[in-house]
C-alpha cells in the first residue's frame, strides 16, 4: 500500500513523544506496565498520524474507557482528542436502526420459510451468505468501532486499518531494531 | 446461415412490417408483467421464429437453452433480418420506459444469451443503415431512463459500442438484460465498489491473488489484521523488554520544524554507538532507504569513530539532551553519533482511503 512518509514520521514522532510522557525509560515500572504504557503510545500515536476516521475514533473510544490512560491520550493527541472523541453524528443511530431493521427482516424471512416448502440441502449461495455473514461479523469485533458500520464502510475502514497497522508494525520493528544495536553499546 | 437469404426477397416489406407492429402491441400489453430484461426479447421473438422456420429449413441449428426460446435462432435472424433485430429492441425499450417500478431480474439471463445479443446488436449496427433511426430512438430512451433515474451513479457502464451523449447528469448505462430502475443501479455501484474495495485487500493482503470468493478473502482479511494486532503486542513487549528505550528530545530532534510531506535526505543521530556497530546499524538502516526519515539538518554529524573524546558538536550538544538513563555513560556529556544518510524516500501519496481512490490507479506499491 502507499503510505506517505509524513504518515510514518509523525507516528514516529508522536509514539517517541508518549514514550517520553509516560517515562518508559525509567525503571520504576514493571515490564507489563511499560508494555502497556508502549502499546498505548503506538496506538495513539496512530490514531494521530491517521486523522478522523470511523476506526480511528473508535480506537480513541475504546482507548479512552480506561481513566489511567487519558492523561496520555491527551499528551499525544492534544487537540484532536476533543475531536475524536466526539460521537460521530450518527454512530449511535444507525446500528440501532440496523437492529430493528434487521429483527424486521429476520421475522419476515422467517414466516415465509414457515410457509415455504422445507428443503433439506442448503443452496449453495445461501450457504456461501452465511460463511460471508459469520467473517463479517468476525471481522466487526476485530476492527476497532466496527459495530456500528456495515457493508462498504466495513470493507473500506478495513483497509484504511490494515494498512496504518502494517506502518505501525514496521515503524515498531526498526524502533526494536535500533534500540538493540544502540544497547549492544553498553 | 445461406439458407435465409433466398427467403428474404420472398417476403415483402408489409410480411415484414408486420411482426414488428405485432411485437409493439404485443410489449405495451405486456409491458405490467414483465420486467424488461433478454428473456422477454427473447420471448417476444418467438411467433416470428416459428413462421419463418416454416418457410426455410435453419431449425436443425437451434440450439434450445434453459430459457427454453429462441437464443439459438437469433443467428438465423440476425443476418436476415437486421430491421427485425435491431426493431426487437424498441418495443421493449418502450416496455422499460413504462415499467419503472418492475422487480430486478438482472442476473436470471445466462451469459450466452448476453453474448448472442451482444452479437445481435453489433449486427445490428452495421446494417443499420436504414434503421438509424430505430437505434438512435433506443439509444436515446435508455439514455432517459439511466440519466434520469441516478444522478447520483458513478460510473458509466455499458456493454454496447456506442457513446453517450453529455449532459449533466453522470450517466450510468444500463447493461443490456438488466432494469433500468434506481434501485437496481445503485445497487450495482455499490457492488462495483465493494468489489473495488475488495480487489485492494487483496492487493494489500500477501497470498490472496489466488483466492477468488468473498468468504475466503474476508477469511484471509481477518487472520492478515489479526496478526497485525498480535504483532504491535509482541513489538510492544519487546521493546518494553529493551531497557531502555532510546530517548531524545523530540522538538530538538525533528529540527522543530512541521514534518514534510516530501522527504529530503536527511538523518539520523544514533546515540551512543560504537564504531563496530556503524556497518551494522549502517545494514539495518540500509533498509530504511526506501522509506523515511528524518529531515533535520540540524542533527547532521560528522561520523564519530572515537571514544568519548570532545566530540562536541555545538550545535547538537545544545539540540540532543540524552536524560539519564543506565545505558547511556552519563558522563558523557557529549554527543557523539553517527550520520546515517538516509534515502529519499519514494514520496508516494497516501491515497485516501476515504472514497478518493483514483479508479485509474489501483496499483499498490510499498
Amino acid at each position: 500500500m502507499q503510505v506517505r512518509n509524513s504518515f510514518k514520521l509523525a507516528l514516529l514522532k508522536q509514539m517517541l513523544l508518549g514514550f517520553q510522557l509516560s517515562a518508559v525509560s525509567s525503571n520504576s515500572m514493571s515490564v507489563p506496565e511499560r508494555k502497556n504504557a508502549i502499546k498505548l503510545s503506538a496506538d495513539a500515536a496512530m490514531v494521530f498520524a491517521r486523522g478522523s476516521t470511523r476506526w480511528t475514533r473508535g480506537l480513541v473510544a475504546g482507548l479512552s474507557e480506561n481513566s489511567n490512560n487519558e492523561d496520555l491520550l491527551r499528551g499525544i493527541l492534544g487537540k484532536k482528542y476533543e475531536r475524536l472523541s466526539l460521537p460521530c453524528r450518527s454512530s449511535w443511530k444507525i446500528p440501532r436502526s440496523r437492529k430493528i431493521l434487521k429483527r424486521c427482516l429476520g421475522l419476515c424471512s422467517r414466516r415465509k420459510k414457515a410457509t415455504a416448502t422445507q428443503h433439506d440441502v442448503k443452496s449453495g449461495s445461501t450457504l456461501a451468505r452465511r460463511l460471508v455473514k459469520k467473517r463479517i461479523q468476525v471481522l466487526k469485533k476485530l476492527l476497532p468501532g466496527g459495530e456500528s458500520m456495515a457493508g462498504f464502510s466495513l470493507l473500506d475502514q478495513t483497509l484504511d486499518y490494515a494498512v496504518s497497522l502494517k506502518a505501525q508494525v514496521d515503524i515498531m520493528r526498526r524502533l526494536l531494531k535500533i534500540s538493540k544495536a544502540s544497547n549492544l553499546n553498553k | 446461415m445461406q439458407c435465409l437469404r433466398a427467403p428474404l426477397s420472398d417476403l415483402s416489406v408489409l410480411e415484414r412490417q408486420r411482426p414488428r407492429v405485432e411485437w409493439q402491441q404485443q410489449g405495451e400489453e405486456q409491458s405490467d408483467y414483465q420486467p424488461y430484461d433478454a428473456d422477454y426479447c427473447m420471448q417476444s421473438l418467438l411467433p416470428v421464429e416459428t413462421a419463418f422456420r416454416a418457410l426455410h429449413s435453419c431449425g436443425g441449428g437451434v440450439e434450445n437453452e434453459n430459457h427454453g426460446n429462441v437464443h439459438g435462432s437469433n443467428d438465423c435472424f440476425s443476418n436476415a433480418w437486421p430491421d427485425i433485430a435491431s426493431g426487437m429492441h424498441c418495443p421493449v425499450v418502450g416496455a422499460a420506459a413504462s415499467v419503472e417500478e418492475t422487480s430486478v431480474n438482472a442476473s436470471s439471463s445466462s451469459s450466452s444469451s448476453r453474448k448472442r445479443k451482444s452479437e445481435n446488436t453489433r449486427r445490428s449496427k452495421e446494417n443499420s443503415g436504414s434503421d438509424g433511426k430505430d437505434d438512435i430512438n433506443c439509444k436515446r430512451l435508455k439514455e432517459e431512463t439511466g440519466g434520469g433515474a441516478t444522478p447520483e451513479a458513478e460510473q458509466p457502464t455499458s456493454k454496447e459500442n456506442d457513446k453517450a451523449p453529455k449532459s449533466d447528469y453522470i450517466h450510468v448505462r444500463a447493461r443490456r438484460g438488466q432494469a433500468t430502475d434506481s434501485h437496481s443501479l445503485a445497487e450495482r455501484v455499490r457492488r462495483e465498489r465493494i468489489s473495488q474495495r475488495m480487489k485492494y485487500l487483496q492487493d494489500l493482503v500477501p497470498g490472496c491473488s489466488k483466492i477468488t470468493g468473498k468468504a475466503g478473502m474476508l477469511d484471509e482479511i481477518i487472520n492478515y489484521v489479526q496478526s497485525l494486532q498480535r504483532q504491535v503486542e509482541f513489538l510492544s513487549m519487546k521493546l518494553a523488554a529493551v531497557n531502555p528505550i532510546m530517548d531524545i528530545n523530540i522538538d530538538s530532534f525533528f529540527g522543530g520544524r512541521e514534518i514534510n510531506p516530501t522527504c529530503k535526505p536527511g538523518s539520523i543521530s544514533m546515540i551512543g554507538m560504537s564504531s563496530e556497530l556503524l556497518d551494522q546499524a549502517y545494514l539495518q538502516l540500509g533498509s530504511l532507504q526506501h522509506d523515511m526519515f528524518m529531515d533535520s539538518p540540524a542533527l547532521l554529524l560528522r561520523p564519530d569513530v572515537n571514544p568519548p573524546a570532545a566530540v562536541s558538536d555545538t550545535s547538537l550538544g545544545s539540540c540532543l539532551n540524552v536524560s539519564g538513563s543506565s545505558v547511556w555513560n552519563t558522563n558523557l556529556q557529549n554527543v557523539y553519533g553517527v550520520e546515517f544518510q538516509l534515502g529519499r524516500g519514494t514520496a508516494l501519496p497516501f491515497q485516501s482511503l476515504q472514497g478518493n481512490l483514483l479508479p485509474n490507479n489501483p496499483k499498490m506499491e510499498m
